[in-house]
């Protein structure tokens, strides 16, 4: 503390004098009571911190001290009708004494307890408050200490505002405090290691800098083992050594799950603890038992190529394998053309397959955040996705043909039979199976890709090569093509019935559609889906000679509207809080309005925002404070350069995001919010209690 | 698909824990053999004790929570009432030299005898040996050995982790609960428990 709030700390205590304090020093620790605000409200809640400032070199203890110690401990004496909560622990330090670990606090540390004050306390009342708090207090000995702390909370109507210092203190103990993860947690043990897995692409990424594993109890892990951190596939896991909870198969069996927190640090150097209580399984067998759980990369490639196979039963992908197969089958086959035809098709599946995984593990390279399906997370891949399958089914349906021979039934899809259309075919069969794939093996392939991208790229080539292997076998074995039911118009009526599967595929995307980006885009694509089958009926007509050349131009021209249609499918605001881009005129204007405005300058690459961002910005609390405060929420989306922003960010004396402002109606200077957030703080800023 | 990597991975990683870590003693398996020297300069082995029942106990002079059970002559009761049964008490000093807790065989002798206390041997661990094979932790930390070699207890002398001797009046003394136990034939109620007190100074 500097001499100069040193001097106001004095002359604070000689203005309020009603908020007495009393000080404990003992020879390790100097302990006070702190309340968070000069006054308290009747039927208010006010925050009040044991703070224990320990010589240096020595310290106290966590709710579970570790190898060794004991947790600090507050005893209340209350006026009847006053009720304290659980006294809080931020999440500790490891404090190494090998070959033991303390989990405890070195320099200060705040532990803050809630004070719920009755309504029926009156204002000009004073609420003595006594603690009896006792610590242990350890360098290489133990001292076990304590004091009986006074403190007397005048209340008044209203709060007060803390001083500066008061405030900056219960805010960063508020963020040392774990909160509970929003993340779903599993515990697996394999023989006698532990392996903590915590389902947070957030925290998974580029930006973690560590991660540190806190039992909550012991006997769990070994509290001094070293811990092992991977953040491989979007999930966070750290390994280490079990503890005695797990000797045996049989103790090991009454573990139900295992109450940890988890302390990670970003690359930012700013540091979020997370409780959970994770639910444990039983791994595969002790590697003694053999290794059952563990396949080879051969056995995944050729479950790889299984999966293909299957893929071509997807009702995405079946018409289009059908017709090529009835195509095949006219033809009687066995000749060069189908043979190269066959070739061509296996190598657009593949290339395609190997394609979409080249891009995905560059993508993951640069840090990004995605998975199997990431291309269906943008709404105009899945608008275009939805619109060609209800082309295909148009097609099938006969309203028009590819190619424009009206004779060739079954050639369909790709031109002609030309090795380029097969290839084509096979690039459409791969695109189309995209979505098919999404929802059944988004898992397996997450897997896949997160391993070294050599042996990702073969299950992918794997499970192409799977998948046109039945299509292949049909073009170089001419009794199999002989198997196939003599062609005839049943063919035809066999095509039209598949072009319901289409239309269900179709239907399918727009519902994703509607979710992703909302019913205005829904209403714009379906229009699109009029028009391009109108265009297409015109073509229809035109290809069949009923026609001519003006009707061929207008349904090209329908093709224009269609496709800008598709192009403008974006989402729409997440629901919850609605946020506008930040522009500097857009806030300039709405406190030229005098409205309350909430901005937010945040980053994709940046893991603190995301995080506030899903712990403190996404809850229903929150999205009706502000609604009902009428405030204005800008986002400022830093992650590419933008000079708008980095100019703000200068303002506030800030060299980078995050940084959350708020603007009172009326108020031209905002206040700052601390980088980390928690829903209550945003909250409490924004309706200034 | 996730599966056989990660498993992979554990594999790799157990390997690297048994090359670091020694085997843990684990209650209902074999209680690791230990010798070591008592305050005479004798030689004490845990298998010369085979048939009888043996307790360990951690102990630093210098450990507000050692201070709780001998100050409150709670500890020496403990001895009593072991030794009346047959039982083989062996007090554990594994602070090394120049580490606090650290005495000299005099010194824990007149420890012994300054606080009556009733152990069998005191054992002089100053190479910590013995206390890395039971991965003793604090002072006290307790264990129990039954006549067949088995560790019956691992872990706190009872179930009030607290340095006041005021919560002795209300704690449960679980070494004596699992002697008592061990004698009419039981298996031990509680067999582990979580230790608290002072670190071992190893």
């Amino acid at each position: 503390m500097s001499r100069s709030s040193l001097l106001i700390a004095a002359l604070l205590a000689l203005v309020t004098p009603a908020m007495a304090q009393s000080v404990v020093k003992t020879d390790n620790v100097e302990a006070r009571l702190v309340a968070e605000t000069p006054n308290a409200v009747p039927g208010g809640t006010t925050s009040v911190a044991l703070r224990l400032d320990i010589r240096e070199h020595w310290h106290t203890y966590w709710s579970y001290a570790g190898d060794s110690g004991e947790a600090t401990t507050v005893d209340w004496t209350l006026p009847a009708g006053v009720t304290a909560g659980p006294l809080q622990f931020p999440y500790p330090d490891r404090i190494e004494v090998p070959p033991l670990v303390n989990f405890g606090y070195e320099g200060t540390v705040l532990h803050l307890t809630d004070i719920q004050i009755p309504a029926s306390a009156k204002p000009g009342d004073t609420i003595p408050i006594k603690a009896d708090a006792v610590w242990l207090v350890c360098a290489d000995v133990c001292i076990p200490e304590e004091g009986v702390l006074t403190l007397d909370l005048p209340v008044a109507a209203e709060a007060g505002t803390s001083d500066a210092t008061t405030a900056a203190e219960f805010a960063a103990a508020r963020a040392a405090m774990p909160t509970p993860s929003p993340w779903p947690a599993t515990a697996s043990v394999d023989g006698k290691t532990l392996t903590l897995r915590l389902d947070a692409p957030q925290l998974a990424g580029a930006g973690l800098a560590s991660a540190v594993l806190f039992p909550q109890s012991g006997g769990y892990i070994k509290n001094a083992a070293p811990q092992s951190v991977d953040t491989s596939g979007g999930t966070l896991a750290i390994s280490t050594e079990t503890g005695r909870r797990f000797a045996t198969p049989e103790k090991a069996a009454e573990v139900k799950s295992f109450p940890a927190v988890i302390v990670a640090t970003g690359s930012d150097g700013v540091t979020h603890a997370f409780t959970l209580d994770a639910p444990v399984t039983a791994g595969p067998a002790a590697p003694a038992q053999g290794g059952e759980g563990a396949l080879s990369v051969p056995v995944a490639i050729l479950f790889a190529f299984l999966g293909g196979l299957i893929l071509n039963l997807m009702p995405c992908v079946f018409p289009v394998l059908s017709m090529k197969a009835l195509a095949l089958a006219k033809k009687g086959g066995d000749t060069r053309a189908a043979r190269m035809g066959g070739l061509a098709y296996t190598a657009g599946v593949v290339v395609s397959f190997l394609a979409i995984a080249g891009l995905l593990i560059a993508l993951r390279a640069g840090g990004e955040q995605v998975a199997w399906g990431f291309q269906l997370q943008s709404p105009i891949v899945v608008a275009a996705l939805a619109l060609l399958f209800f082309v295909i089914g148009l097609n099938l349906m006969g309203v028009f043909e590819v190619g424009g021979r009206i004779q060739n039934i079954g050639s369909g899809l790709g031109k002609g039979d030309g090795i380029t259309a097969s290839f084509l075919t096979g690039v459409l069969a791969a695109v189309v199976a995209a979505p098919c794939t999404a929802p059944f093996m988004a898992g397996a392939v997450g897997a896949a890709i997160s391993q070294p991208p050599a042996i990702a790229l073969s299950i992918f080539g794997a499970l192409g090569l799977g998948m046109a292997a039945p299509y292949l076998a049909l073009a170089f074995s001419p009794a199999l093509i002989r198997l196939m039911p003599k062609p005839g118009t049943w063919m035809v009526r066999l095509k039209q019935v598949l072009a319901f599967p289409m239309f269900g595929s179709a239907a399918w995307l727009l519902w994703v559609l509607v979710i992703q980006a909302g019913p205005n885009v829904l209403a714009m694509v379906l229009a699109a889906f009029i028009l391009a089958a109108f265009g297409l009926w015109l073509w229809g007509l035109a290809q069949r000679g009923e026609a001519g050349l003006k009707t061929r131009i207008l349904a090209g021209l329908t093709a224009v509207p269609v496709l800008a249609a598709v192009a403008m499918a974006k989402p729409s605001a997440p629901s919850g809080l609605l946020s506008e881009a930040y522009t500097p005129a857009r806030l300039e204007e709405l406190l030229k309005e005098g409205k309350p405005v909430f901005v937010n300058l945040t980053a994709a690459w940046c893991v603190t925002c995301l995080v506030n961002e899903e712990v403190a910005l996404s809850g229903k609390d929150l999205a009706d404070t502000f609604k009902k405060g009428g405030i204005t929420y800008l986002k400022g989306d830093w992650t590419n350069r933008d000079p708008d922003i980095t100019k703000l960010l200068e303002q506030h004396g800030r060299a980078g995001v995050p940084l959350y402002l708020f603007y009172a109606s009326g108020k031209s200077e905002p206040v700052v919010l601390p980088q980390l957030l928690t829903e209550g703080i945003v909250i409490a800023a924004v309706t200034g209690s | 698909m996730k599966g056989k990597f990660a498993v992979l991975k554990s594999l790799l990683f157990a390997v690297v824990f048994t090359a670091t870590a020694a085997a843990s003693p684990v209650v209902g398996e074999a209680a690791p053999a230990f010798s070591g020297k008592n305050t005479k300069g004798q030689t004490v082995e845990l298998s010369s004790f085979a048939g009888k029942t043996v307790v360990l106990e951690w102990t630093n002079n210098g450990c507000p929570y050692v201070r709780k059970h001998y100050g409150s002559g709670n500890m020496q009761k403990t001895q009593e009432a072991a030794a009346a049964d047959g039982v083989v008490w062996l007090t554990i000093i594994s602070s090394a030299e120049g580490k606090q807790g650290y005495v000299t065989p005099a010194e824990a002798d007149a420890l012994t005898a300054e606080r009556g206390a009733k152990p069998a041997d005191v054992i002089l661990d100053t190479d910590q040996t013995i206390a890395r094979a039971y991965e003793a932790r604090t002072t006290p930390h307790m264990f129990i050995i039954d006549p067949a070699g088995t560790l019956v207890y691992a872990g706190a002398i009872d179930d009030t982790p607290t340095a006041d001797p005021k919560d002795l009046a209300t704690a449960k003394n679980l070494v004596l609960e699992a002697l008592d136990d061990l004698k009419n034939g039981r298996p031990v109620a509680t067999p582990e428990s979580e230790p608290y007190g002072c670190s071992v100074k190893y």
